[in-house]
């Protein structure tokens, strides 16, 4: 029952944790763009919304509505003036312009919010929990992995079926033929950070309603999202729902077996998979 | 010349980076000719396509569409204005379908496909193996079957000015018959067209007029029918290259 | 038409690389006497700039030449740091002969490292070399002979006196800075070098010419590995205590991507340059907060954007002045 306990959580941090890594999809996957800064904007997102709570009577929802939009202008801003100029073959360039932003961000998030761990008041909401049998799940945690579920379906579907998402898996494919097909490559681009940014300004909701949030956090949700994207398989935006999963339960399964070695399993089982099938769960054959 | 043609070049010049490639280029494509550009490997035939289409950076006034200075414009903004490129080595998208391919085309497309010259149902029947083959991915397509793809996706660009290169390359010739048998309908549909090619045969055979370039020259130019080998081969190799 | 070649040589020298190499000679010189002229709190300075510079030499032979970006450097510096406590605390071995003993770890680690890490390219290898130090970390801080997340403190550079504490650093720095400078400088000049700059600009083309690409690669993982972790271990015997959170510390791999690419990548000057400018600026700006560290992450993001060759690569604009010539000049003389 113990271990029963223990792959539930582990899928409901994946929920979380997936939520992470599906602006990582998109743009690691598809676009092979890697945005060191990916953690640090979340938490920044965070942040902001924690700092508006304390000012604004807005309630969850009402901070959704507002940090979105901002996270999708944010998205857009990076890839537009930022990522746009260092895409290419040479992964360098994009790796060590958003590490840049990534200490840059930290460091004046730390400034600004000082060291100090925030969370949002939830009214509850983070300690409700509901029974299942003999297991205690808690509500919040359910939400996350609901939304994260959608969210995952959506953006899939986008992908597959949409104007946009062909296009976007074109010029992620050969961006001078996209070119020549008639997509913009760098408004595609650009129009995909700003979803990708934007499913991280719910994500930031969720992650400051479960728990505190402080300026140096972001790194660990970074890797987080890197091994989830990767587990998965890259280009699969299911690949990185169940990436995230494989992740949750293997923290999960390491917390069981001693309080300090849960993060360490799931670095043990990314290491695995790395070795053992480096195309992820979901590649699709070459 | 009393009609404007469909697009022209003056004096086109350029390169990549450091490295110039082309050294003043002049050439014209009137509507509804078949103009063939050929030259050895290196010679600048598909750096001057890539520079017509602002693939590479030139200036506005050295590239004329419709009569508008249109040189360094974007690429997909020249699809908006009516040219289409099948590029050097197909560049299909790797991972989607046939369809796919040629849907990515038709969501970007100058005019929708309702009100276009070119329809899905049209290039299957300009090439039927794509109707079978629609669904699976472009991967598992022979090259002849692959350039088929690419030529489609141009075509559903529905451009005024279809810009070949080297169609023909690594094709099996049963399969480049097949391929150049097609180039006369997609003409008299009323497609301009220029045939960048090495094999100086299909080149003349296929084409109106034919310019012959030389380490970024042009060293010949006149109709296909009336230019003789020899003057080719001087204008392909070079004069002091030729072999007697 | 030809020409009659009479006599010609081949020129490895440059009046900058002579001027430059003098210089070199003179710090090592007024390093290794600074016991006796400088104070304590300088000499520990001039133990960390080493420090700084022969990492990011290190991770320049890595990402500059052998087109391996890792973000994971700290592994090599933590265990080689551990590896010296445990081997002068709990062995009594004497911790300056321990610490060409504590090189092993590192070397150990390097192996099984690079072969579950060869077949990832760019971003993966990087973010692999990422989760090997965090597991690293992880593991450290449970292991309980090491004293888990407490860390260790080396009591046994008690039995020494300041002075000879010092001199030992000044000479292990020495040592240190002509391994790091002068090893990779006569890497790059050997026929290693041409392989290794072939390799960073085309690897296919360069296996095609008939360089082993992989055995190179290897040899310069655990090359660096090895120099990062000599690095690692003085830096942690001066501070006489280590942690898991603070020897595994990601920032050693930031600190080494900001030296580099603000420095220069791909050549030994740029390092030495951005070592320089990132010691400055944490010991001027360092009392004021972080701050400054927004200024160089703004910093390094310009570089990437704008001007990818560094400083050194904008000063190489102004003129071609070598500290360190890797290049052959044919010189025809009649």
């Amino acid at each position: 029952m113990q271990w029963l306990d223990a792959i539930i959580q582990g899928v409901l941090l994946g929920g979380m944790y997936a939520q992470y890594a599906l602006g990582m999809a998109l743009m690691f996957g598809v676009m092979r763009i890697v945005n060191i800064a990916h953690g640090d904007l979340m938490i920044l997102l965070s942040l902001i919304a924690v700092s508006l709570a304390g000012v604004l009577p807005l309630g969850n929802l009402g901070l959704v509505v507002v940090i979105v939009p901002i996270a999708v202008a944010a998205g857009w801003t990076l890839q537009k003036f930022i990522l746009n100029r260092v895409v290419g073959a040479d992964p360098l360039p994009s790796l060590i312009a958003t590490f840049g932003l990534s200490i840059a961000l930290q460091n004046l998030m730390l400034e600004i919010w000082s060291a100090d761990t925030r969370s949002l008041p939830n009214s509850g909401i983070a300690s409700a929990s509901f029974q299942i049998g003999p297991i205690y799940v808690g509500l919040l945690p359910v939400i996350v992995l609901i939304c994260a579920l959608v969210l995952t379906i959506g953006l899939d579907a986008v992908l597959r079926f949409s104007r946009f998402g062909r296009g976007l898996r074109a010029a992620a494919a050969d961006t001078e033929a996209a070119a020549m097909t008639g997509v913009d490559p760098k408004r595609i681009y650009a129009t995909a950070t700003a979803i990708a940014v934007g499913i991280l300004g719910l994500a930031a909701i969720f992650a400051a309603l479960r728990a505190t949030v402080s300026p140096s956090d972001g790194p660990a949700q970074l890797i987080y999202a890197f091994e989830a994207v990767i587990i998965g398989g890259m280009g699969s935006i299911w690949g990185a729902f169940l990436g995230a999963m494989v992740l949750g339960i293997a923290q999960a399964i390491g917390l069981r077996i001693d309080p300090g070695l849960g993060i360490l399993f799931g670095h043990l089982v990314f290491l695995a998979v790395l070795v053992l099938r480096p195309e992820g769960i979901m590649a699709r054959k070459r | 010349m009393t009609e404007t043609p469909i697009l022209s070049t003056h004096g086109l010049t350029g390169g990549y980076g450091d490295f110039q490639a082309l050294f003043g280029i002049d050439l014209h494509l009137m509507h509804g000719e078949v103009i063939s550009l050929i030259g050895a490997n290196g010679a600048g035939k598909s750096t001057f396509l890539k520079s017509v289409f602002g693939l590479l950076p030139v200036a506005r006034d050295m590239v004329r569409y419709e009569g508008d200075a249109v040189g360094g414009t974007p690429a997909h903004r020249m699809v908006q204005r009516g040219l289409a490129m099948v590029p050097e080595g197909r560049r299909l998208f790797v991972g989607m379908s046939v369809e796919e391919n040629m849907r990515v085309a038709i969501d970007h497309a100058r005019v929708s496909e309702a009100e276009g010259l070119w329809t899905r149902e049209h290039l299957f029947e300009l090439f039927p193996i794509l109707k079978e083959k629609r669904r699976q991915p472009i991967e598992d397509l022979s090259g002849g079957q692959q350039q088929m793809v690419a030529i489609a996706r141009a075509l559903l660009c529905q451009p005024k000015v279809l810009l070949c290169d080297e169609i023909s390359l690594g094709l099996a010739p049963k399969v480049i018959r097949e391929i150049y048998a097609v180039l006369p309908e997609i003409s008299a549909a009323g497609t301009s067209i220029v045939l960048v090619e090495q094999d100086v045969s299909l080149a003349r055979e296929a084409s109106n007029r034919l310019y012959c370039m030389l380490e970024g020259r042009i060293t010949l130019t006149g109709k296909s029918e009336d230019i003789s080998r020899d003057d080719i081969a001087a204008a392909y190799f070079g004069a002091t290259n030729a072999v007697a | 038409m030809t020409t009659e070649i009479k006599h010609m040589r081949v020129q490895r020298q440059t009046n900058s690389s002579r001027i430059a190499m003098t210089l070199g000679v003179l710090v090592l010189i007024a390093l290794v006497t600074m016991p006796w002229w400088a104070s304590s709190g300088k000499i520990r300075w001039a133990i960390e700039l080493s420090c700084y510079i022969a990492i990011a030499q290190m991770w320049n032979l890595l990402a500059g030449y052998a087109g391996l970006v890792s973000v994971g450097q700290q592994a090599f510096i933590g265990v080689a740091g551990y590896t010296l406590f445990v081997l002068a605390q709990n062995f009594g071995v004497n911790p300056f002969i321990a610490v060409p003993l504590a090189l092993v770890a590192p070397a150990i680690l390097a192996v099984p490292t690079y072969f579950l890490l060869r077949r990832l390219d760019g971003p993966y290898f990087a973010i692999g070399t990422w989760v090997v130090a965090e597991a690293v970390r992880l593991a450290t801080s449970n292991i309980d002979y090491v004293n888990a997340g407490a860390g260790l403190t080396l009591r046994v550079m008690t039995q020494y006196t300041q002075h000879q504490r010092e001199v030992g650093f000044v000479i292990l720095c020495a040592i240190l800075l002509l391994v790091t400078i002068g090893g990779s400088y006569w890497l790059l000049r050997s026929r290693h070098g041409l392989a290794l700059t072939a390799m960073r600009d085309n690897p296919v083309a360069a296996a095609s010419q008939g360089v082993n690409v992989g055995k190179l690669r290897f040899f310069i993982f655990v090359a660096a590995a090895v120099g990062t972790g000599f690095a690692g271990a003085i830096y942690y015997m001066a501070q006489l205590r280590i942690t898991p959170g603070a020897g595994f510390d990601p920032f050693w791999a930031s600190m080494a991507i900001f030296i580099v690419m603000v420095g220069g990548i791909g050549a030994i000057e740029g390092a030495i340059i951005g070592a320089l400018i990132f010691f400055f600026a944490d010991r001027l700006f360092g009392e004021y907060g972080t701050s400054y560290l927004i200024v160089l992450g703004v910093l390094t993001l310009v570089i990437a954007l704008f001007a990818r060759g560094g400083v050194w690569g904008l000063l190489q604009k102004l003129g071609d002045h070598p500290w360190f010539p890797v290049r052959r000049k044919l010189i025809v003389e009649d």
